[in-house]
């Protein structure tokens, strides 16, 4: 279970991720507000999470999106979109993976620049750590070691770039329009964008 | 409201992620991480998504090999190189490979391996699984409303499947080729466990052991080799081999070896489908948005009443009986 689970993980990683800010973009488009379109994100995660395996889906990004639709129309059936202005079950049918060309078979050569764009934007410190553990594979301890710094402020950094990345991923950052559950998110956050 | 306690989860979710990468968990912070995640449903996302993200950035450090490890169906280049492949493994195995052809040259000259005219049938009921040895000592556990003909001959052993689905366990004889016949589909196994399904202008093979090479009657100098834990569709109209590398896959196609039929986010419609296999009783879904929802768990083959309404609970539904058809709506 547990080593299965190591596989979803790593399966996740590079085949729903990449795709997540699509489909944050894709539902904005939509209107769907802020909250809701991380709830439903949380609850295509879930609906992973809940797999043991993951063999039988083939194409990641197809699937994240249909379980994001119907995740959306259960929200719009249970009410639980307080009012999404217009937003009928026939428009949330058309949540599909309508583009499924060169984004797809993102090429490893651009995949590598998107990862390398992520880590590259973040703090001195927190993209060292990332530099060295992510890229480099170097073990949490060792970086302690080699910077000087004890385990635990290596760890708190790490945390503090994974959330900067989350939130890059969810088409969050600088240059994307900002909503009020985003502006709650960021004020939480505000050290990082002085 | 919700917008702070999810914000407070997902921060939650990041140090977990980073404290699981660092490395191995004691028993107080894995009974810590587990309370963390009984406590709210959510967290077990908020926690996948946090380390899934860990992990794509892990590409950064190896994304050109990984993209040929992705075991994606292969397309029609890919028997020509299976053939050549075979020729090795003929070569090393030292011409069985070339008996096997040749047997297979001569097939439909009947007695070329000895083989008895009519073999010995065997078959299960709708609803009925069971497991049965077989002369060589190979065993055959044939699933619901399954039909196969045994006949095994001094130089090869043949099971024509008829109608369903069977999963062998073949006993090592490589003097002896085990091949099974799916319409147009060839199945050849030396020491092997594998099963065969009968479907629609094709069959789906399922390797849990050893190895199988598979090919299509008048496309034989096209094998494809399927290994342990790969799944193939062999197409005989479409001449085609699709071939996926799933152990899980395989191992949850096969739970109907014990009653049972796993689901991993497969929509309603295929497990009505699946189970309607094994019963009399008939399971209706009323709703087509129902039909589409995704499940996942594993049920018992053989009791579609209980299947109904475990579903309508979880999707909020209810079930009608009636007569030989059981209604799940919405």
């Amino acid at each position: 279970m547990r080593q299965s689970r190591r596989e979803v993980v790593a399966w996740v990683g590079s085949n729903i991720v990449p795709h997540e800010a699509d489909l944050r973009a894709r539902l904005r488009r939509m209107a769907v507000p802020e909250q809701e379109i991380s709830d439903i994100v949380q609850d295509a995660y879930l609906q992973l999470s809940k797999l043991e395996g993951i063999g039988h889906i083939g194409n990641g990004r197809a699937y994240f999106f249909k379980t994001a639709r119907m995740s959306l129309l259960q929200r719009i059936r249970r009410d639980k979109i307080v009012r999404i202005d217009s937003m009928t079950e026939m428009e949330a049918l058309t949540l599909e993976d309508q583009d499924p060309g060169p984004e797809r078979q993102v090429s490893a050569r651009l995949e590598l620049a998107r990862v390398r764009a992520l880590i590259d934007a973040l703090p001195d410190r927190c993209r060292e750590i990332f530099e060295l553990r992510r890229i480099e594979g170097v073990p949490q301890r060792e970086i302690a070691e080699r910077l000087g710094i004890p385990e635990h402020t290596v760890e708190a950094q790490a945390c503090r770039g994974l959330k900067l990345i989350l939130k890059a991923l969810a088409g969050e950052g600088p240059g994307n329009n900002r909503t009020i559950s985003n502006r709650k998110v960021d004020a939480s956050d505000s050290q990082h964008h002085g | 409201m919700p917008v702070t306690a999810s914000i407070m989860d997902d921060d939650d979710a990041v140090r977990w992620a980073v404290r699981l990468d660092a490395g191995p968990l004691d028993e107080a912070e894995q009974a810590a991480l587990d309370a963390w995640i009984a406590a709210d449903e959510q967290r077990a996302g908020a926690l996948l998504r946090a380390e899934a993200t860990l992990a794509y950035l892990d590409r950064g450090r190896a994304l050109a090999p990984l993209q040929h490890e992705e075991a994606e169906p292969y397309e029609e280049e890919a028997p020509p190189r299976f053939g050549r492949r075979l020729f090795l493994v003929g070569g090393a195995l030292g011409g069985i490979c070339a008996a096997g052809l040749g047997g297979f040259m001569l097939w439909p000259g009947q007695d070329e391996g000895g083989l008895p005219a009519r073999g010995q049938e065997i078959a299960t009921i709708r609803g009925e699984v069971r497991r049965v040895p077989l002369a060589d000592g190979s065993f055959a556990s044939l699933n619901t409303a399954s039909r196969i003909e045994v006949a095994m001959g001094q130089g090869r052993r043949r099971v024509r499947l008829d109608q369903g689905e069977v999963w062998f366990q073949v006993a090592h004889d490589r003097t002896r080729p085990f091949v099974v016949e799916a319409g147009d589909v060839r199945v050849q196994a030396v020491g092997t466990a594998f099963s065969v399904r009968l479907r629609n202008g094709g069959a789906d093979v399922l390797v849990t052991e050893g190895a199988v090479e598979t090919w299509v009657v008048g496309r034989e100098s096209q094998r494809t080799r399927l290994a342990a834990g790969s799944r193939g569709f062999v197409s005989g109209a479409a001449l085609r081999t699709e071939v996926a590398q799933a152990p899980e896959a395989v191992d949850r196609a096969l739970a109907w070896r014990v009653g049972d039929i796993a689901l991993n986010g497969e929509p309603l419609s295929h497990a009505v489908a699946e189970i309607n296999r094994y019963n009399e009783r008939q399971l209706v879904i009323g709703d087509p948005a129902l039909a589409r929802e995704p499940l996942v768990g594993y049920f018992r083959t053989n009791d579609p009443e209980n299947f109904a309404r475990a579903v309508a609970a979880m999707m909020g539904g209810h079930v009608r009986s009636e007569g030989r058809t059981i209604r799940i709506e919405r």
